[in-house]
């Protein structure tokens, strides 16, 4: 494999990692404003917060163990920075919630790291995550209430979205059906992921496949778009996993409203843990997904045997809080005014009317002015009254 | 003209010979498209199209960042480039190869490989349990073989003649390479009012066009 040389940091006079950044005053105030009001909409919906640690036993079976930060312990033990919330989450289900009650409703937020993330537009490798899990019912239910709840807090922060559904049981169960081999079942996967039309007719003609099975997955390449996409895939030859799947896919749209979604029947599992029903949501304007989630039953990596160690069925999503802040950016309200507060009872009386004071640290009215003027600030307040920044040094010396 | 005003996209070309072919198909598919005058602009605004002309490397890039909506590239480029993009349709023009190329007779081992295309040849060699350096180059890359900086190269033959000029022969075809269609992930689904007639277009063209000419693939 092709690398790229070793950087030396020193010469580079790189100052951050690759793939992270500062949050700067604005645009921080921006991110906690989103979070606040996301953390608020899933709490009005009967979500809990938990709070889960950025350091985690490295694990192998963990989805996504290669892409992982590791440390060394100073017991030689591996720890791998978190990840993804959702493996962690069913980890302290199983651990501090045995016996429910379930449906048990959890939300969570914070950083995760990711060692492989090219860095370009978006693609942080130290990034921020808020997400939800509803754990312990597996009904369409559930699911439909995962959509309406995206889609709510979307809107709670002024972003116009577009939700779409899939199955990626839909194409499993249709592989499984096939009888093929597991190579060549997961060269079809990424295949159809990158809904390649040529390489799906290519990879079948080299493996001496045609027939059915071509004509259904060509098909099934081109099963995305409105509702009309369920009724195409219901004429479809359907073995009983790949019917229920759909079946279940037609009742969760049924519930949330199937005019208002988008379809794909060709997604592909592209986390190994979603086996059942998966959704994203699309902000208007912006390229890239900004929430995805979807249904998962028993990742119980912590286990030799998995599923039948206790594991749990659930389903959750997470949004992006870096590319939220890109794309709500212009919904947010303005900022408060922010004056110069020459005494306490005028600092007082300003925050009262809700506006931001900042206290002064020198009673030199000259540097007084010329802070103020490079902070943008137009007003001082003294007591129960306002003035200009003029009059603080006399007329006409505060530009400087 | 349709009674709805269409909804704008972005397509991404490589310059050169297979821009002129692709924006000729592209408008024999309906987009309202003519080759421009030559001049130093880098994009161009036609009706509800925005052409932008990069290197075909770039395209690849330019789609997957949802710039461009879609776009236009070589297999070649496109599996170099290991990005994940949607890949509907196979233009059928601009066909070549991606081979393993040695100097005639060469039967010593290979150690070090020359090549545009590090990622393709390290996957090539390590599917076929050799492990041997690569070297990445810009252009000529059949010298690296004559001068021995390296003991093969891979490189793109089309048909064949540098090869025989100097000297050299195609040992193995890595991947046989023509023009595809690529679309970003969101575009595919947020424009398909736009971007799925025009894969029904190009599709048939393509079909037509298939017939008419013999594909030059094997």
């Amino acid at each position: 494999m092709f690398s790229p040389p070793p950087i030396n940091h020193q010469q580079a006079r790189m100052i951050l990692p690759q793939g992270t950044r500062d949050v700067l005053p604005p645009e921080w105030a921006w991110r906690e404003h989103l979070r606040g009001k996301v953390a608020a909409q899933f709490s009005s919906w009967g979500y809990q917060g938990v709070e889960l640690p950025a350091l985690e036993l490295q694990n192998p079976q963990h989805p996504q163990d290669s892409r992982a930060f590791k440390l060394i312990d100073s017991g030689g033990e591996v720890l791998a920075l978190r990840s993804e919330f959702t493996t962690a989450v069913q980890r302290l289900v199983r651990l501090r919630f045995p016996g429910g009650p379930f449906p048990l409703r959890l939300q969570y937020g914070g950083r995760l790291w990711l060692r492989s993330q090219a860095s370009e537009l978006g693609r942080l490798r130290e990034f921020t995550q808020l997400g939800v899990e509803l754990i312990g019912v597996s009904t369409p239910q559930a699911d439909a209430e995962l959509l309406a709840l995206s889609l709510s807090t979307l809107q709670a922060v002024g972003v116009r979205a577009q939700l779409e559904v899939g199955h990626p049981g839909f194409l499993d169960a249709l592989l499984e059906d096939a009888g093929l081999p597991d190579t060549l079942k997961g060269q079809l996967h990424d295949v159809l992921d990158r809904k390649s039309g040529p390489d799906l007719s290519a990879l079948l003609a080299s493996a001496g496949l045609g027939g059915e099975l071509e004509r259904t997955l060509s098909v099934v390449n081109e099963l995305y778009g409105g509702p009309e996409v369920l009724a195409q895939a219901r004429r479809l030859p359907l073995g009983m996993r790949a019917a229920a799947a759909l079946a279940h896919l037609e009742q969760v749209a049924e519930l949330f409203g199937q005019e208002r979604l988008l379809f794909d029947l060709g997604m592909s599992r592209r986390y190994l843990y979603y086996s059942g029903f998966t959704f994203r949501a699309y902000a208007e304007g912006s390229p890239r997904q900004i929430l995805g989630g979807g249904r998962y039953d028993s990742p119980n990596y912590d286990s030799p045997d998995g599923a039948a160690q206790g594991g749990l069925s659930g389903a959750g999503f997470a949004l992006g809080l870096e590319r939220l802040t890109e794309v709500a950016a212009r919904h947010l309200p303005p900022e408060p005014e922010v004056v110069l507060a020459l005494d306490t009872a005028g600092a007082e009386h300003a925050r009262s009317l809700g506006l931001i004071a900042e206290g002064c640290w020198t009673g030199d009215l000259g540097e007084l002015a010329r802070y103020a003027a490079l902070r943008g600030i137009r007003r001082t307040v003294r007591g129960t009254g306002f003035g200009t920044l003029a009059e603080l040094t006399g007329a006409g010396e505060a530009t400087a | 003209m349709t009674p709805l005003a269409p909804t704008p996209i972005t397509l991404a070309l490589p310059k050169g010979r297979i821009f002129e072919e692709s924006i000729e198909l592209l408008a024999r598919a309906g987009l309202p498209l003519s080759l421009p005058e030559k001049s130093r602009a880098l994009q161009w605004k036609m009706g509800h199209v925005t052409l932008l002309e990069l290197r075909n490397q770039d395209v690849p890039v330019y789609v997957d960042l949802g710039i461009a909506d879609a776009g236009i590239v070589g297999k070649d480029v496109l599996a170099e480039s290991g990005r994940s993009i949607y890949e509907p349709l196979d233009l059928n023009f601009s066909h070549c190869r991606l081979s393993l190329i040695r100097e005639v007779g060469a039967t010593g081992p290979v150690h070090r490989v020359a090549s545009k295309y590090p990622r393709l040849s390290a996957a090539y060699l390590s599917g076929r349990g050799l492990s041997a350096e690569i070297v990445r180059l810009s252009g000529n890359i059949e010298l690296a073989a004559l001068t021995g900086l390296a003991d093969a190269v891979v490189d793109l033959v089309q048909t064949g003649s540098t090869l025989k000029a100097n000297n050299l022969e195609e040992l193995d075809v890595i991947l046989r390479s023509s023009a595809r269609l690529v679309v970003n992930r969101t575009a595919l689904k947020l424009k398909r009012s736009e971007l799925r007639p025009l894969i029904a277009n190009l599709r048939e063209l393509v079909a037509v066009n298939g017939k008419l000419a013999a594909p030059a693939r094997g």
